[in-house]
């Protein structure tokens, strides 16, 4: 059951900050609240204060710039990245990565900052903005500071936010020339209950011949996503064939630490690692091949 | 002319508007007026002695009214095999001692649910834990664990049938074949989990809401336990949120809230949360199976022998008849000219295995036919021909058992043939596989030990026309409710409109067993059929005397117009003659009953259904995972008689058995259900459904109501044993171990490779 | 805890409540307010049984605190018919038997009632309905009504 708390909403980021302030002995921020309210009816998580910032509306925004790319609010819904026309047509990997994930009514409601801040090393959005060089913004009374995104997570459940800092803004740079990107997601049932899953992205050289970088990045697959260095360092300035691809995916399922549950062993998350690393990879090689 | 007027037509819902406005209430929805609400305090040991309660901590939390345990009970043990005194084994709310994670040992009543939840943390349990058992090959060991005093080596129930001599048959057999498998357990996942409203007032009076599929053994098995005269209980279920096997047994929101509200003279109602319905509701009976065939080499079945323990959990509830049934329908739907199975339903400390739709059949199902490919395979005979060159037909005698009266199983394999020619050469990875079933309609023998008919009925003709009809029956999803109604007004001759149905309340209606088994359609069927038809006669007598025919004519109502057979333009309108039926009855409405109870039908049931099914589905060789294509059904049902509630069932079933076959498990560690939540328990959702498509077989089943027979149940059996096969067929594996996961197929085509 | 004013406007009825501010809405839709066509099937925001338009938006309402929908407008399935005229999806339900139970119906029906406004004519119904849970059917009935509506067989009856 919930246990009680004083609730607080805020209407402005200055609003927000300064709340998180005055109760920062014992908060928590809510969202869409997608996932924080199953915990708090579990009575797992019981704050004092609940600081409500879904209708902080200077946080629900996405903007694109050719040249600097993408900035999303942290209060966008998964909803609205699916459907927005700008993310169709600029990203629209990530139109397909929401599209997966969860259901509709928890896309309506649930946001983008509120699923990176809850640090799930199952979380779907992760993997694919690592993947594509996302930074992160956070903001506090005192200060705003940016991060990269693979840094932003530190363990199972926890992020690099600290007391009295609120995640704002996820920005995605624009891809380089000739850049492929790719992910997918293993389950049984559809949008759920993500085994494992693997977004990649593979630039090449003007003349399509050498990769010149790669990005591997492992979700469900450690305590946090994981950045498959290695098997990304047996593409890079090579010329990619099925064999190398075959490779780099037997790398990245030696790189990676995943549990063994009642759903599947460590032996099989490892094999899928394995095979969704080919696949998705030899995809974003596909797709780079035939980009500008 | 067409054969029927108003069955097999597609009527909407009885039930329909109200549904899907919002306006029906289930029991989840009541609320009484002073209602406090109750939660439940359940063992957190598989196996343990209670050694004391103390409750005063949270009897003095504000706001909590009353706790009950064991000792605020008469101490009765109860069950539903009434007539086996010794497998009523469960007191609900445990006395001195606990046999699984989850047994009620507490039950608080309090102003609000979060109140009741925090006093369940302020009772105080003193357990003394007991060495315990999982696994049934475990529990019969010499010195394991005795969760029973009178079960030694923790058999609870055996079963033996044979007919033929098996050890000759398998001298004659030209292959012999044994294979082992290990069917999971399931959870039924009704959509509102188990509730109970219980209002005890000052005359001694108990009703109690509840979803539920029989009130009426509901409304028997409180009065007993509670020491209430049978009618001061009432029991009230107009509408259930899916049962499919969970809800027919007494359970402890009905038990918890009955005895709080005795003791405040308050109603209290008790829901339990999907984890509880998950951890502490009764589940599908796993089975560890051994199977062994004899064959000719042209094909002919000769011998067949069959073991099996079944996982029984912490008391008996339904696990008898599931053990009785799966025995029985492993020789389904063969002629196996010799066969013996010998079953033992073993003790555990787990929570209780009882009934789950199929009721054994499925388990039984997926060995037999699995085997059966596997034979064919070896044989090098079609699996469509091995099977119709074995297959049972009308009138077979089922030896000592059972004689097979309608049966369209021959046609079902000529469709089910014609569908597979007709998907031509399939793509690399993919698969038909093909399963056939039969099932009963309804249960022969009377183990709950009831002195009624298995079903009543009664038909009121009002001045307007319109009939009232009372059945005992439960709709929990099924259609039963439509179905009767259409029943009733096919016999009657009147429309499907008029006809205004009674259900769900044991003050107001006639007995009835509840949905289970298969039975409403057979059995609550022919019941309001012959309350029809006294109540058709008793108006046609007032007809005749109206027309005046030569006394060689016959009359008849169809479509509310009273005629005269042979000449059905001569007649007069139902809605006038009742007026006057009324009136020359001394003003008193047109009264009829009905009753149907089995006799000298076997040892099972009085009808069997039939049919096949094909499974067409993709094994991805890289991962193992398993997407269905296709799922296509010919069934033999007899006579449908609603056929959106038909068609609705067998997708219905398509999906919980495929579940059964590749997604959903129960995983324990010692005997804590480890996935009790609708995410970690993975069910089909409508993107991992198939296309399906039904095919009817239309046979005429003498013992059912216009030749209906089940079709709801059956449907169960053969989906895990389809898909199974058809990833044998895609991937050249045959995976024994229910549930088909991807992993297990990748270690399976892992070994397939060594070889 | 201080208890907070939540407004609220459900099925075009403005309502003023004074509530714990940890109240979910379905608890303030079926507790506070007696609309039990709204129901709940788990504790996890799995089953979508709860499922109500926010704002016209297909929401849980197990998964957000009432006070989240302050100032909105809440449709539940009680708001759907107009009287006794049911609207397209409702008679379809109705034709096509896509409920048995009926316990998912009203979550399956605000499901398809957003997903249809938000696009009519959509290629892939299942995902319309892939949050919603259904025990009894297996789907199949309720994408052909879903389909039935979508290919414009059924009219809006005149309001």
């Amino acid at each position: 059951m919930i246990h009680d708390f004083n609730y607080r909403r805020a209407t402005s980021i200055k609003e927000a900050l300064s709340l998180l302030e005055k109760y920062k002995d014992d908060y928590k921020i809510i969202c869409g609240g997608q996932s924080l309210l199953i915990l708090m009816r579990q009575g797992l998580v019981a704050p004092e204060n609940l600081i409500d910032i879904k209708k902080v509306k200077e946080l629900d925004y996405i903007d694109y710039n050719p040249k600097t790319g993408l900035k999303i609010g942290a209060a966008t819904t998964h909803r609205e990245i699916e459907k927005s026309p700008l993310i169709k047509k600029n990203f629209p990997v990530l139109a397909e990565m929401e599209k997966n994930l969860a259901s509709i009514q928890t896309r309506n409601w649930g946001t983008i900052g509120g699923n990176l801040a809850h640090g799930d090393p199952a979380g779907d959005p992760a993997p694919i903005l690592i993947a594509l060089n996302a930074t992160v913004k956070m903001a506090s009374i005192e200060r705003d500071r940016i991060l990269p995104l693979e840094d932003f997570f530190i363990d199972i459940f926890e992020t690099a936010l600290e007391e009295g800092e609120l995640l704002t803004e996820i920005q995605v740079p624009i891809l380089p020339k000739k850049t492929g990107i790719a992910y997918q997601k293993f389950n049984i049932i559809k949008n759920y209950l993500g085994m494992v899953s693997v977004a990649a992205s593979v630039t090449l050289a003007e003349d399509s011949e050498k990769c010149t970088e790669a990005r591997i990045v492992l979700g469900a697959a450690a305590a946090i996503s994981l950045r498959a260095k290695e098997a990304e360092q047996m593409l890079i300035g090579e010329k990619i064939d099925a064999k190398l691809l075959e490779n780099a995916g037997k790398k990245a399922s030696e790189e990676c630490d995943p549990v063994s549950d009642i759903h599947a062993t460590e032996t099989y998350r490892r094999v899928l690692v394995r095979v969704l690393t080919t696949r998705v990879t030899g995809k974003a090689w596909e797709q780079a091949k035939a980009a500008h | 002319m067409k054969k029927y007027t108003v069955i097999n037509t597609p009527v909407h819902n009885i039930d329909g508007i109200a549904k899907i406005t919002g306006r029906a209430k289930y029991t989840f929805d009541i609320t009484l007026p002073r209602m406090l609400h109750g939660k439940i305090l359940r063992s957190s040991y598989p196996h343990a002695e209670i050694l004391d309660i103390d409750t005063s901590k949270a009897e003095r939390l504000r706001g909590v009214k009353a706790v009950v345990t064991g000792k605020d009970t008469l101490g009765k043990k109860q069950g539903i095999w009434r007539r086996f005194k010794e497998l009523c084994d469960e007191e609900i709310l445990a006395g001195n001692k606990v046999r699984y994670i989850g047994e009620p040992v507490a039950a608080v009543a309090a102003i609000d649910e979060d109140t009741a939840e925090e006093a369940l943390d302020l009772i105080e349990v003193k357990y003394n834990p007991l060495p315990a058992v999982f696994e049934p090959l475990e529990a019969i060991k010499e010195g394991a664990p005795q969760l029973h005093d009178q079960a030694e080596r923790n058999i609870n129930v055996t079963r033996h049938i044979e007919w033929g001599d098996v050890d000759e048959g398998f001298k004659k057999a030209d292959y012999v074949r044994e294979d082992w498998f290990r069917c999971s357990s399931q959870a039924h996942v009704c959509m509102e989990t188990h509730c109970a409203v219980a209002d005890y007032t000052p005359e001694g009076k108990l009703t109690v809401y509840t979803s539920t599929q029989s009130h009426y053994y509901i409304k028997v098995l409180l009065a007993e336990i509670l020491g209430l005269r049978e009618n001061d209980v009432r029991v009230i279920s107009r509408y259930t949120g899916g049962g499919f096997g969970s809800k027919f047994e007494l359970d402890s929101a009905q038990f918890c809230s009955s005895l709080l509200s005795m003791k405040l003279c308050q109603p209290i109602k008790i829901v339990l949360t999907r984890e509880e319905e998950f951890t502490a509701t009764k589940r599908r009976t796993p089975m560890f199976y051994y199977v062994r065939s004899g064959i000719k080499k042209d094909g002919t079945f000769l011998a067949k022998e069959a073991r099996v323990f079944t996982e029984g959990g912490a008391y008996t509830a339904m696990g008898a008849t599931a053990l009785y049934l799966t025995g029985f329908f492993q020789s389904f739907p063969y002629v196996w000219p010799s066969y013996r199975f010998d079953g033992y339903r073993v003790y555990t400390n787990t929570a209780p295995t009882s009934a789950m739709r199929g009721f054994g059949a499925p388990q039984a199902t997926f060995c037999a036919e699995t085997q059966i490919d596997l034979i064919a395979d070896e044989l090098g005979i079609d699996p469509i021909e091995i099977r119709r060159k074995n297959a049972m037909y009308p009138g077979y005698e089922v030896p000592g058992q059972a004689t097979i009266q309608s049966c369209g199983l021959d046609q079902c394999l000529d469709k089910i043939d014609e569908w597979i020619k007709s998907r031509g050469k399939l793509p690399a990875h993919r698969g038909i596989g093909i399963a056939a079933y039969g099932f009963m309609s309804g249960g022969i023998f009377n183990w709950f030990d009831t002195p009624y008919a298995f079903s009543s009925a009664i038909v009121q003709i009002n001045i307007d026309g319109k009939v009232d009809l009372y059945v005992g029956s439960q709709d929990m999803g099924q259609g039963s409710n439509t179905t009767m109604a259409l029943i009733c007004a096919e016999e009657l001759g009147v429309k499907f409109e008029d006809i205004r149905l009674h259900m769900g309340d044991t003050e107001n209606c006639p007995v009835d067993l509840g949905a289970w088994g298969s039975r409403e359609t057979l059995m609550q069927g022919n019941a309001v059929k012959m309350a029809a038809s006294k109540a058709k006669q008793q108006i046609l007598e007032f007809a005749v005397a109206k027309l005046t025919p030569n006394i060689v004519y016959d009359l008849d109502i169809k479509d509310g117009w009273i005629h005269l057979i042979a000449r059905p333009e001569r007649g007069l309108s139902y809605y006038d003659v009742v007026k006057e039926a009324i009136r020359g009855k001394d003003g008193q409405p047109i009264i009829a009953r009905g009753h149907y109870t089995p006799h000298r039908k076997g040892m099972i049931s009085p009808a069997y259904s039939f049919g096949v099914q094909a499974v067409e589905a993709d094994v991805d060789p890289d991962t193992g995972k398993i997407t269905l294509k296709n799922c296509v059904t010919a069934h033999d049902c007899g006579q449908v008689i609603n056929p959106l509630g038909v068609k609705g069932q067998l997708e219905g079933a398509i999906a919980m058995a495929a579940g059964y076959g590749f997604t959903e498990d129960l995983p324990m560690d010692e005997g804590k259900i480890l996935n009790p939540n609708l995410v970690d328990y993975m069910l089909l959702r409508a993107t991992e459904m198939p296309e399906t498509k039904v095919m009817e077989v239309e046979t005429y089943e003498p013992e059912g109501p216009f030749g209906a027979k089940e079709a709801g149940e059956g449907l169960t059996n053969p989906t895990a044993g389809a898909l199974g096969n058809a990833v044998f067929h895609a991937a050249g594996i045959s995976i024994k171990n229910l549930p088909i996961t991807p992993e297990k197929v990748l270690n399976a085509l892992k070994e397939k490779e060594k070889k | 805890m201080e208890k907070k004013l939540l407004h609220l406007t459900i099925n075009g009825e403005q309502h003023e409540l004074y509530i714990n501010p940890k109240k979910l809405l379905v608890e303030i839709l079926r507790d506070e307010l007696g609309l039990t066509g709204t129901k709940r099937g788990c504790n996890t925001g799995a089953c979508g049984a709860c499922t109500v338009l926010l704002d016209g938006a297909a929401v849980k309402s197990c998964s957000i605190l009432a006070m989240q929908a302050d100032g909105a407008e809440v449709t539940t399935v009680e708001g759907l018919a107009k009287g006794s005229k049911l609207t397209p999806l409702q008679r379809s339900f109705l034709d096509h038997g896509a409920f048995q139970c009926g316990f998912c119906a009203s979550g399956m029906l605000l499901s398809a009632t957003a997903f249809l406004r938000e696009d009519p004519t959509p290629k892939d119904i299942k995902e319309g309905i892939q949050g919603n849970i259904c025990r009894c059917t297996g789907y199949n009935s309720i994408l052909r009504a879903i389909k039935a509506v979508a290919e414009g067989k059924y009219k809006e009856e005149g309001r």
